[in-house]
């Protein structure tokens, strides 16, 4: 840890996950970082989360896609709509980008994939802790394809109504996308802030940024989309 | 056949006007004066004979009394003027060939040429204005002087004698007929037959242009007979004369192939024999134009007979082949037809006019057959423009279709191709990830070698990431280049090595329009996951270097590490993990190079051949 004043606090957090081996293994990754339990909550469905969300007001809350009884994605949209305060997180193996694009377009600010070691899943934990997220180069392009118009700086956003509208309401300011570009060729975030000459923790809050633009496009139209999609 | 016309129209314009000899001219009158006295004399006579005078009546043509006079006649006639306060006019309708005119006894005018080449005055009639003191009160005399040849229409035609305004507006319409006709007939000719000569040259295959453009050319050659006021070229008649019958027969003879030609016939021995007459009596004009010009009536028959078969042969084919440009082209050969009908029928004098017709409508059969072939030319541009569009469509369908078909087939390669990749990946999971699955099994259940945990979760995420780069090369090679591929191993082994405090770099180059093909693409990313995992276990490198260069028609592939290295020899016959990588390296077409040595560090490389069907 570089700076523990940057920190955000993640307790109390949510894991929403059927399988138990892997609520175990969250729980595990969580109790470490963390340094406590009691802070953290499981639940198995979609109706489960939905009940403890308003009691428990988790400000974490990490979401299976796959969920018995719905998808996680809407839950996603669903916190977001009505507990804003939770950040969340999306779950997935083997995600294809599709659903992660669904998920972070849905809300979250970030995903794990659980056919990662340990040790990514813990360097992705502690990123969301410091308030950034973590990215992979096919998730990086698939982002890029979206988004065909990139803004010219994104401190004077002077965007026009009918600009926006063609950009989709998403639009990257040019060091976004340059990081963007950087992923999707697959340097490393290290690499990328040898380049850029920012430091790695602020290209982790770039992500973020880039997934809350995201968000903030259409959350609605995001679930519709993954099912439409059939990845729900 | 035309000198023929232009007599009758002489007599016909005499025939037609009422006689009124020695009648005392009134202010607006004319008379006719038809009685006159001739005396023949030598070609050099300087006074008309004492004796030897003849009554005649005018139009008077002495070959018939004398028919082997060439040489001079003298012509006198008088009149009575029973005032000389007005001038009277004088007009001079035919004399042939050459003349000198004489009023009570003054000459006053004389043509150029009175021996040979002698001139041609017949071609137009000739208009004078006599006043005081030429003109007496009384008796007046008119002397003409006329040299002529017996064999060329020689004589004298009646003199008009009146109102100066009456008498001339007469020679003017006589200059018109006679003369500005034939101008026109001539240009008329020369410019059609000019315009489709140019034609014809550009279209050789259409020879109906080239005959036609001959004829109207050969034609207005004898037209020149009406308008030439001297045999010039000739130094005499009968060589003019000869030659103009010469180009008359051939204008028939061309008007009758180009008839033939039109109607799409070719009679080549018809045909040749009429060139051949036309040749020979070319050759004849030149060489005996006495002969020849005394017995060109035979040459002008013969042509003009040749002209009505031709005529009625085409009308009989018009009839026959009912075609809009047959009917033009029947429709303007029938006026020359009517028109002599007419003439024949004016002359014969069932029925009364006083002008014929044929000069003038020459020019309009000209045209009217000139008309047939633009209209002919019209119909061809437009079936060639309208085949055009047909063909253009045809072209377009057939483009289409053939679009359609190499679609089809492009799709139906592409399927295979994706079949083909989808069987390979199948055995691909049988032999890689399903052996290495297998062996995984056997080494966890041999009862002798209880399994360490630890080693279990390495076997494992082998497996699991041998499945990612499966997953990953296999979803997106569609749509992506090598460099595209490369990313998400690179970002994960990047990710890995700076956990571990590993410094790794890559240098990627070239690659960026790079294709391999799916199951080159995932041999390679598995040679570097298997080399990269040995770096991480093995080696206890502070640093590693992975290089992807493209190098001309190669891809270089270099892993290197600053780690402990090991003894080539030795390692190769333990083969630890080695042969496998040789293997990769030898299905991509390559032979593995290994630099190694204990405490020096590990240099893995190879050169890809890329062949020309992977550059995108």
């Amino acid at each position: 840890m570089v700076s523990t004043g940057e920190l955000i606090a993640l307790s109390p957090v949510l894991v929403v996950d059927d399988d138990e081996s892997t609520q175990q293994r969250l729980v595990r990754l969580l109790s470490d970082l963390l340094g406590a339990t009691h802070d953290i909550a499981v639940a198995d469905t979609v109706a489960d989360a939905k009940a403890i969300v308003p009691v428990f007001k988790p400000r974490l809350a990490l979401v299976d896609i796959g969920l018995p009884d719905g998808n996680g994605v809407e839950l996603i949209g669903w916190v977001e709509n009505h507990h804003p305060d939770t950040t969340t997180v999306a779950i997935s193996a083997w995600g294809h980008e599709e659903i992660v694009l669904a998920a972070l377009r849905a809300g979250a600010v970030g995903y794990l994939m659980k056919e990662r070691d340990d040790v990514e899943l813990r360097a992705a934990l502690q990123s969301i802790r410091r308030g950034g997220a973590l990215i992979d180069p096919l998730i990086a392009r698939r982002i890029l394809s979206y988004i065909p118009f990139v803004s010219k700086d994104n401190l004077a956003p002077s965007v026009s109504p009918t600009e926006s509208l063609v950009r989709n309401d998403i639009s990257l300011s040019e060091r976004e996308s340059e990081i963007l570009q950087f992923v999707a060729q697959g340097f490393s975030n290290r690499e990328i802030a040898d380049l850029t000459g920012l430091s790695r923790f602020t290209i982790e809050g770039y992500t973020k940024s880039i997934y809350r633009k995201l968000a903030v496009s259409s959350r609605t139209a995001a679930v519709f989309e993954a099912k439409s999609m059939g990845l729900l | 056949m035309r000198v023929f016309f232009v007599l009758l129209l002489a007599c016909g314009l005499f025939a037609s006007s009422v006689a009124a000899e020695q009648i005392p001219s009134t202010t607006n009158a004319t008379i006719e004066l038809q009685s006159a006295e001739a005396a023949p004399a030598d070609w050099h006579s300087e006074a008309p004979p004492v004796d030897g005078w003849t009554p005649v009546k005018l139009m008077d043509l002495w070959d018939t009394r004398w028919p082997h006079h060439d040489g001079v006649v003298w012509y006198r006639l008088h009149w009575n003027q029973t005032s000389t306060d007005q001038p009277v006019g004088l007009f001079i309708d035919y004399v042939s060939l050459a003349y000198v005119l004489y009023v009570n006894g003054n000459r006053i005018y004389s043509d150029t040429h009175l021996v040979e080449p002698l001139s041609r005055t017949w071609i137009r009639p000739q208009y004078f204005l006599i006043d005081k003191p030429l003109l007496r009160q009384g008796q007046n005399t008119l002397l003409v002087r006329v040299s002529g040849l017996a064999g060329y229409q020689p004589g004298f035609g009646a003199v008009t004698i009146g109102n100066p305004d009456a008498v001339q507006a007469r020679e003017r319409r006589g200059e018109f007929l006679r003369y500005n006709v034939q101008v026109f007939d001539l240009s008329v000719s020369f410019v059609f037959g000019g315009l489709f000569f140019l034609l014809w040259l550009l279209r050789r295959k259409d020879t109906y242009y080239g005959w036609y453009a001959l004829c109207t050319v050969v034609w207005s050659l004898y037209t020149i007979n009406f308008l030439a006021s001297s045999p010039w070229p000739f130094n005499n008649t009968p060589a003019w004369e000869a030659i103009n019958a010469a180009a008359y027969f051939a204008s028939t003879v061309t008007f009758a192939i180009f008839l033939l030609r039109y109607a799409g016939y070719q009679w080549p021995r018809t045909e040749g024999i009429m060139l051949v007459l036309c040749v020979a009596l070319f050759a004849v004009a030149l060489l005996c134009p006495q002969w020849t010009g005394h017995y060109r009536a035979v040459a002008i028959i013969f042509g003009c007979s040749i002209y009505y078969v031709a005529i009625f042969g085409f009308m009989g084919y018009a009839w026959r082949h009912p075609r809009a440009d047959n009917y033009a082209l029947a429709g303007s050969l029938l006026i020359p037809l009517v028109v002599s009908a007419h003439d024949m029928l004016l002359f014969l004098g069932v029925i009364r006019s006083d002008s014929y017709l044929l000069a003038v409508t020459s020019p309009i059969t000209i045209i009217g057959m000139g008309s047939a072939l633009a209209y002919r030319f019209a119909v061809a541009m437009r079936r060639a423009e309208n085949f055009n569009l047909e063909l253009q469509r045809e072209v377009q369908a057939a483009t289409g279709q053939l679009t359609e078909t190499l679609k089809r087939e492009h799709d139906l390669a592409l399927n295979n191709a994706r079949i083909g990749e989808r069987l390979n990946l199948v055995r691909d999971l049988h032999d890689g990830f399903g052996g290495s699955l297998l062996a995984a099994i056997s080494t966890l259940e041999n009862p002798r070698l209880p399994p360490e945990p630890a080693q279990v979760v390495i076997t494992l995420k082998e497996l699991r990431d041998d499945l990612r780069l499966i997953i990953d090369t296999t979803t997106h090679e569609r749509d992506t280049d090598l460099a595209g591929l490369l990313a998400p191993l690179r970002h994960r082994w990047s990710q890995r090595f700076e956990a571990i405090a590993i410094d790794n770099r890559w240098t990627v180059e070239g690659v960026d329009d790079l294709s391999l093909g799916a199951m080159r693409v995932l041999e390679l990313l598995r040679f570097l996951q298997e080399s990269l995992t040995n770096v991480l276990k093995h080696s206890s490198a502070s640093q590693v270097h992975v290089y992807i260069r493209r190098k001309g028609e190669c891809l270089n592939v270099e892993v290197r590490d600053d780690g402990q290295g090991f003894d080539l020899a030795s390692v190769a016959r333990r083969g630890a993990g080695l042969p496998s990588l040789r293997a990769r390296v030898g299905r991509l077409g390559a032979t593995l190079q290994i630099m190694s040595s204990p405490g020096g560090g590990t240099r893995l490389s190879f050169d890809v051949p890329l062949s020309p069907m992977a550059l995108t």
